[in-house]
């Protein structure tokens, strides 16, 4: 059950193993399989929608799972209420992060919890060409946009007794063990992005950009007008 | 080796007496007397967090019972890496096929390990399957399962004690305590 399927691409690390719990205790789910319009304008077009994390079809239950601090899920909160509202037949379930805690408590991986965590567990959201965030990673999204969820594979979490005290929440060294646990494989890469010894290249202006592209177009050699 | 007075020292507060479990023990098993008499009854115990309920259980119902164990493995043992599915580590030692069976355990939070187990169990075609908890934690319930005898329902609280353990401990004390925070958060 666990290997037959391809893993979606998660967007918070804590999703994924919430993801592996349900797998283990032989629980089918669906991550973000359906996008609920919760505000419209007059118009009635949509401006803003809410995708539960995930559905459990055996059970007809979607859960929510949110590990932003208490005092940030305010909007969430009002959103799911919203949710209910418009859908009154809908069974869903909002975890919150005291919740995850207490899951992970429970089998003896509280020392995960912070990792798993807020921002430090979130998936590194993605960039388009004009810059623009284009995963919002809290299951809710604007103007019909659907959030853009960010390959995050699954991957067994290393013994968490074995791990040296954690870095503070914010802290790179944190961020790069965080996705150590997420991904093994790609930790290295976080760990370049991160690492004080190994700087990402400076951004350059639009007008050192400008200048770049200008002299790449002086050096390529002129082609035959178009007929 | 951890002395009682340290487990004790532990608990933040006792939530429920050694008297309060026994007179609501008692209380289950007069219930289950008169619901099941004149049948064959099997109590199915899971392992481990279940044994002293199952103990006191068995020993307040006063019609003819046959007792069965079952463990399975929890999430974040040593299974979960290897397989990632939860395995049957004890299965019943005889058939239930046609026995009227009652499911005795010590806690149901989430509800995932109890789904499983009645999905299992009622593969083996039993008469008729039941559910009887010491303690209900609904607000922690992620699978809605229908209890049939439930003694006490907790606030949302890490408990330890009889029967309930964090990290193997605690199982010995002979009342429900809520365990200090610190236990739990400060590194090992």
């Amino acid at each position: 059950m666990t290997d037959a399927r391809p893993r979606p691409a998660f967007a918070h690390a804590s999703e994924a193993e919430l993801a592996r719990i349900l797998d283990f205790y032989e629980v089918g789910w669906e991550y973000e399989p359906h996008t609920f319009p919760i505000l419209f304008d007059r118009q009635g077009a949509v401006l803003e929608s809410f995708s539960p994390d995930f559905y459990l079809p055996d059970l007809d239950l979607y859960v929510e799972l949110t590990t932003l601090k208490q005092r940030l899920v305010r909007k969430k909160n009002r959103k799911l209420r919203r949710l209910r509202e418009l859908y009154p037949g809908l069974r869903i379930k909002l975890l919150y992060a005291r919740d995850f805690r207490a899951l992970l408590l429970k089998y003896g991986r509280i020392a995960l919890a912070d990792a798993l965590s807020g921002a430090v567990g979130q998936a590194t959201p993605d960039r388009d060409a004009a810059g623009v965030l284009t995963a919002a990673g809290d299951g809710t999204s604007t103007a019909g946009a659907r959030p853009r969820p960010v390959a995050l594979p699954m991957a067994s979490t290393p013994d968490p007794g074995a791990s040296s005290p954690p870095a503070a929440p914010g802290d790179p060294a944190a961020r790069a063990d965080a996705a150590a646990l997420r991904d093994p494989v790609a930790a290295p890469r976080a760990a370049r992005r991160s690492s004080p010894t190994h700087p990402r290249r400076p951004r350059r202006t639009r007008s050192e950009a400008r200048a770049r592209a200008a002299a790449r177009a002086a050096a390529v050699p002129a082609t035959e007008e178009p007929t | 080796m951890t002395r009682t007075a340290d487990l004790i020292a532990d608990v933040a507060a006792v939530l429920l007496s050694e008297d309060q479990i026994q007179e609501k023990v008692a209380e289950l098993g007069r219930r289950i007397s008169a619901d099941y008499a004149g049948r064959e009854l099997t109590l199915v115990s899971v392992l481990k967090g279940s044994l002293p309920f199952m103990a006191d259980l068995m020993r307040a119902i006063t019609i003819p019972v046959q007792i069965d164990l079952m463990e399975v493995s929890s999430y974040g043992g040593t299974a979960t890496e290897s397989s990632g599915l939860v395995r049957i580590l004890k299965d019943l030692s005889s058939s239930i096929d046609g026995h009227h069976v009652l499911i005795v355990e010590d806690i149901i939070d989430t509800g995932l390990t109890l789904n499983y187990l009645v999905r299992y169990l009622r593969g083996k075609n039993p008469a008729s399957l039941r559910i009887c908890t010491l303690l209900d934690k609904p607000a922690r319930r992620l699978v809605e399962i229908p209890i049939d005898y439930r003694g006490f329902e907790i606030p949302d609280q890490f408990v330890i004690g009889y029967g309930l353990d964090y990290g193997e401990r605690y199982r010995n004390l002979r009342f429900v305590g809520v365990l200090r925070p610190e236990v739990y958060t400060s590194p090992a």
